[in-house]
């Protein structure tokens, strides 16, 4: 198996003040051995979304968790909301949705709610409201009074979001949201995301579904053995891995070889389906649509026919997969936090 | 305050979504039931129209006031609220603390603006919500009883909700802090219980070997009297066997001083429940308005560790005013003490563990 991972990027030294988390230098060993996280920074903006991504183990509940003070850390510098982390001010201001949570089945999604909001310290009245609203606006307005006990898993997460968002937070913490839903509820939690984020607030989302955050998140950090290895928007994560790709007939061109930033793919190699006979694949590192003109001008100007041609970007599959890969070895680091 | 408010209504929820709790309630309805079915007249005591001969308790030797108290210290708290009602309560409330810190459930109440003291606090306090109210319910029930039944509206009966609420946070500190070290309920229950018996075990062994002691000293001060103020010096067989009585006495006092000194000296260290319940007789029974439950027999077979030569109401009256020596803050103060170290150390577990 691989050894320690190394960062990969890091973008986030340009993000000015306005960050809604800005944690530097978070250290947490249990017990004596397991070092869950090794000087993470994580830096999320105010107003977006931000993905943690990470394989099992690689110390994202941990990071949330001493956000919310659940774990107390080795050591943790900087911000949460402009406070220190644990600062009950903050705290207040934070909704959150813990993965695997277990509210009361004997309440009701209406009780769960204001339960929710009274320990956030939020007024009876405005809780009232809240809750009724926020019950309507997951979709559960019609299950509000009866028992938890009668909820499906999907409509206990459901409950959950409501809960995290009585308290009108400015930040929402959320830990694999869409965790037993079914595809309806998870595109529904998903425009509710959108919905929070265009109401200003932040959202940190913890998930295990690349194709979720691919789809939400501005932002993502991916985090492997409790160290941070990106941090970025995905297209600055996915920018090194861009290029051109374009299908000629016949064999290479002889000035293709020449280039170190061309490489050659032969039929027998290429995926794509559809393409037959004799052909062949070139691929143009870090080039795109534009700089490829002058490329597939000198290809017509040869009499080569252009079977295809696009920019082709890693996928945050892609990208994870990169992260948790051992550069130097091209083993996956193995799972859990590091010994 | 709010964060307080809702974790007392969370709690109540709780209970009352449990049927257990709706069971006891119910229960302590019925017991109390009873004592009103019960009553007393002349000959002795009547239950429904039938009458039961008892040269103990008529009217001519128990006012019906004192009847129904005694039915209430004895029957209804030290055994039905001391024991039946608080292994109930043992049983509903030993989750409380292990589903406080159960993965998912502490993650949601960490999260919010409240300290861990506090919330480990205040969760302990809810624990207590399930005595108190079994208490309030049998103790108005009880007042009810008592006044139209004994005709005496006795306030005093309230008493029995903080020294019964007391004596169960004795027993819920334990069962919290093996709650927050084990995070198991069945754990919680069966050690709590444990302790329990062990205290128990402890206090009627401090009290047996309290009543040997007494004894022992009643007898010798009693034979010491006696050969002081014999009238006959030739009655040489009953000086022999008083001086030999005396010596056997005296030679066994070492032994009943070290063991009550051992005995007292580890009780002191541990909660009176025993003794917690045994304030309510002070002021129920010992006032003004009735006589002492113990004092009703002067006569009668002496106990095992009773003096010969000491008649059984005043080595009883002996034994009593011992125990009563011991004032309402040493039992009280001891237990706190208890009480606060075992659940200062639940708090420093609860606050220091990362979950």
């Amino acid at each position: 198996m691989a050894s320690a991972p190394n960062a990969m990027h890091d973008s986030a030294n340009d993000l000015g003040n306005d960050l809604a988390i800005d944690l530097t230098d978070v250290h947490k060993t249990y017990g004596r051995k397991i070092r869950a996280l090794q000087g993470v920074t994580l830096q999320v903006r105010a107003g977006e979304i931000f993905g943690l991504l990470g394989p099992n183990g690689a110390g994202k509940s941990t990071l949330v968790k001493i956000m919310m003070t659940i774990v107390r850390p080795d050591t943790a510098k900087g911000t949460v909301l402009n406070r220190g982390v644990g600062d009950p001010v903050a705290l207040a201001r934070i909704g959150y949705l813990p993965e695997h949570h277990r509210f009361p089945t004997y309440l009701t999604g209406r009780q769960v709610v204001e339960f929710s909001g009274a320990m956030s310290k939020v007024d009876r009245a405005t809780r009232k409201k809240r809750a009724s609203e926020l019950l309507d606006r997951v979709g559960m307005g019609d299950w509000k009074d009866r028992p938890l006990s009668s909820y499906s898993k999907g409509m206990r997460q459901r409950v959950g979001l409501a809960a995290a968002l009585v308290n009108d937070p400015q930040l929402v913490v959320l830990d694999e949201p869409t965790d037993g839903v079914d595809p309806v509820g998870r595109r529904e939690i998903r425009d509710l995301l959108i919905g929070i984020r265009d109401e200003g607030r932040t959202v940190l989302l913890n998930s295990h579904l690349l194709s979720e955050i691919e789809n939400v998140c501005s932002r993502v950090a991916i985090l492997v053995q409790g160290r941070l290895v990106a941090q970025g928007t995905i297209d600055e994560l996915t920018s090194s891995s861009r290029r051109y790709e374009i299908v000629v007939e016949g064999s290479a061109p002889a000035w293709c070889a020449e280039s170190a930033s061309v490489r050659m793919i032969p039929a027998g190699q290429m995926l794509s389906a559809g393409i037959q006979g004799e052909s062949c694949r070139l691929v143009f590192l870090g080039l795109d649509a534009l700089g490829a003109q002058s490329i597939l001008d000198r290809l017509r100007s040869e009499q080569r026919t252009v079977i295809a041609a696009q920019t082709v970007r890693e996928s945050l599959e892609d990208l994870f997969m990169r992260a948790v890969t051992d550069p130097t070895t091209g083993l996956i680091y193995r799972p859990g936090a590091a010994t | 305050m709010m964060q307080t408010v809702a974790i007392f209504v969370g709690a109540y929820r709780e209970l009352s979504a449990r049927k257990i709790f709706w069971l006891a309630l119910a229960i302590s309805l019925l017991v109390v039931g009873l004592f009103a079915c019960l009553g007393i007249n002349e000959t002795g005591i009547s239950f429904l129209g039938w009458t039961f001969e008892s040269p103990m308790f008529s009217t001519n030797t128990t006012s019906p006031e004192t009847f129904y108290k005694l039915l209430f210290v004895n029957l209804g708290v030290d055994w039905w609220l001391g024991v039946l009602s608080t292994l109930l309560a043992l049983v509903t409330t030993c989750g409380i603390i292990p589903d406080l810190v159960a993965p998912g459930s502490i993650d949601l109440l960490l999260a919010k603006p409240i300290t861990r003291t506090r919330l480990f606090l205040t969760k302990y306090c809810t624990g207590l919500l399930f005595a108190a109210l079994q208490v309030f319910v049998f103790s108005t029930a009880s007042f009810f009883v008592i006044g139209l039944r004994g005709g005496a509206w006795e306030w005093a009966l309230f008493a029995a909700v903080p020294i019964v609420t007391f004596f169960y946070s004795l027993l819920f500190s334990m069962c919290a802090f093996i709650g927050v070290l084990t995070r198991s309920s069945v754990a919680s229950l069966i050690l709590t219980l444990l302790a329990w018996t062990i205290i128990f075990t402890i206090n009627i062994s401090e009290s047996i070997v309290n009543s040997g002691r007494i004894a022992n000293q009643m007898e010798a001060t009693k034979i010491e009297s006696e050969l002081a103020n014999t009238d006959d010096p030739v009655d040489e067989d009953k000086l022999e066997e008083l001086t030999g009585d005396l010596e056997k006495t005296l030679a066994n006092r070492p032994t009943w001083d070290r063991a009550h000194f051992w005995f007292f000296g580890v009780k002191t260290f541990l909660p009176k429940t025993t003794d917690t319940l045994k304030l309510l007789d002070r002021w129920l029974l010992d006032g003004a308005s009735m006589p002492s439950r113990n004092e009703e027999s002067e006569r009668g077979p002496q106990q095992a560790f009773g003096p010969k030569r000491v008649k059984r109401g005043e080595f009883q009256r002996a034994v009593k005013a011992d125990e009563q020596s011991h004032s309402i803050w040493w039992v009280l103060g001891t237990s706190l003490v208890f009480e606060g170290i075992v659940l200062g150390l639940a708090t420093v577990i609860f606050v220091r563990r990362d979950y």
